[in-house]
């Protein structure tokens, strides 16, 4: 059965429709706030409301390999809904092998706050997994919904004598995690980025002579965190992941480490890859604009 | 069947076809933070992509907030030159706006230096 979505999801949906509507935000470019380009990041939600499609995003850790797709479409200018699905193959040591599809989850996200001149930008998003959508042998009954807040941050503002941290910016997201079934904890979804674009060195701080492949790369750390709420939660979990993320124009790959943060976060070191379609750029005059209010 | 798909995706990003995207720096002259000996008689700047030249520009300033460009800045293809007055030592300024044929905006600036 699938799980028709809760008051609190309906009514959490419905506002942010309703800010969007009275909030217009005008057309940018993906990723682009004021001189900043913030590269798509994999492991966490980045704070943009872009039309993107993440096709595959590719995870290999603690004996669990999944393969989603994300599909993200701008309904008007700084507001969009993604849809994202999974498939789950596990196999835990001693335990029958699971696979399936997870369950679907779509998350409306609205950039509520752009500041150019600081490389800011703050959006408002909900999560909902909708319940009973996925396999039984890998997926919840029950739906997820989180309210969640995410930021972008450039240091293109910090005095030219400290011009080699310019280069830095830093995304973040927080969530509360409210599960509709009687024994999931509640918890909180949290986590970030912290990049370095040579693209930015090389255009606005120092060009370095770095060759076309070179510039487009940035280093990057995410960190992706969970911590139930209240004593039957146990303790934080997640991941910390090192990697490069490779931007182009109408394209983006990235490849992370996966690397748990304590035992109770997985075993071992993994991997995640991600190709990432710009939309917006291949299809500028369609597919990629939005649906009300972007200029035609 | 991972690896495959992954190599699937990849053809598929490598023979996307031409868009129009976002017009990025892709190459600045005097550079970012560069130290001339010798006063430039112009910036150049060329981009990844196509301008509007309605919609696109440059400004170079001096230290004390005056422009010194000299004449009309050239918008043309995917560059934008702008002719310099005879210029001092000192640092100077570069900001410049570029809108490409999606209409999308993009924008940048740096300084580079004139050696006393």
């Amino acid at each position: 059965m699938i799980h028709l979505p809760t008051r609190t999801t309906a009514f959490l949906f419905s506002a942010l429709i309703a800010a969007a509507a009275l909030h217009p935000t005008p057309a940018t470019a993906h990723g682009v706030v004021g001189e900043r380009f913030f590269p798509a990041t994999i492991a966490t939600d980045d704070p943009f409301a872009a039309d993107e499609l993440a096709l595959p995003t590719i995870t290999s850790f603690d004996h669990e390999t999944d393969l989603d797709v994300d599909y993200s479409k701008t309904i008007l200018p700084g507001f969009a809904i993604e849809v994202g699905i999974g498939h789950v193959d596990a196999k835990a040591d001693g335990d029958p092998r699971q696979r399936g599809f997870g369950n679907l989850a779509v998350s409306p996200s609205l950039e509520v706050y752009r500041d150019p001149a600081h490389e800011f930008i703050l959006t408002a998003g909900l999560g909902w997994e909708i319940g009973g959508t996925g396999s039984r042998r890998v997926a919840e009954r029950s739906s997820t919904t989180t309210p969640t807040v995410k930021f972008g941050k450039g240091f293109g503002d910090l005095p030219d004598s400290v011009g080699f941290l310019r280069p830095l910016a830093v995304t973040g997201t927080a969530g509360y995690a409210i599960p509709g079934g009687g024994d999931e904890p509640r918890s909180i979804e949290w986590g970030g980025a912290i990049e370095y674009s040579l693209l930015y060195l090389q255009n606005n701080v120092r060009d370095e002579g770095f060759g076309d492949f070179v510039m487009h790369l940035t280093p990057v750390v995410e960190f992706s965190l969970s911590s139930p709420v209240g004593a039957r939660g146990g303790g934080t979990t997640g991941t910390i992941n090192p990697g490069l993320v490779w931007s182009g124009q109408d394209v983006q790959v990235a490849a992370e480490a996966v690397v748990p943060m304590n035992r109770n976060s997985g075993h071992g070191i993994g991997v995640m890859g991600q190709l990432h379609f710009y939309i917006d750029d291949l299809f500028p005059h369609s597919l990629g604009r939005p649906i009300f209010g972007g200029k035609r | 069947m991972n690896t495959r798909i992954l190599l699937v995706g990849l053809a598929v990003a490598c023979s996307a076809p031409a868009a129009f995207a976002h017009a990025f720096l892709q190459h600045a002259d005097p550079g970012a933070g560069a130290t001339l000996n010798a006063p430039p008689r112009r910036v150049a700047l060329i981009f990844t992509e196509k301008l509007e030249p309605v919609f696109s520009g440059v400004a170079v300033i001096d230290a004390s907030g005056h422009s010194v460009e000299a004449g009309t800045v050239v918008i043309g293809g995917n560059s934008i030159i702008a002719p310099l007055l005879p210029l001092g030592p000192g640092k100077y300024r570069v900001v410049w706006h570029a809108v490409s044929v999606d209409t999308h905006r993009t924008e940048g600036g740096y300084s580079f230096t004139v050696r006393r």
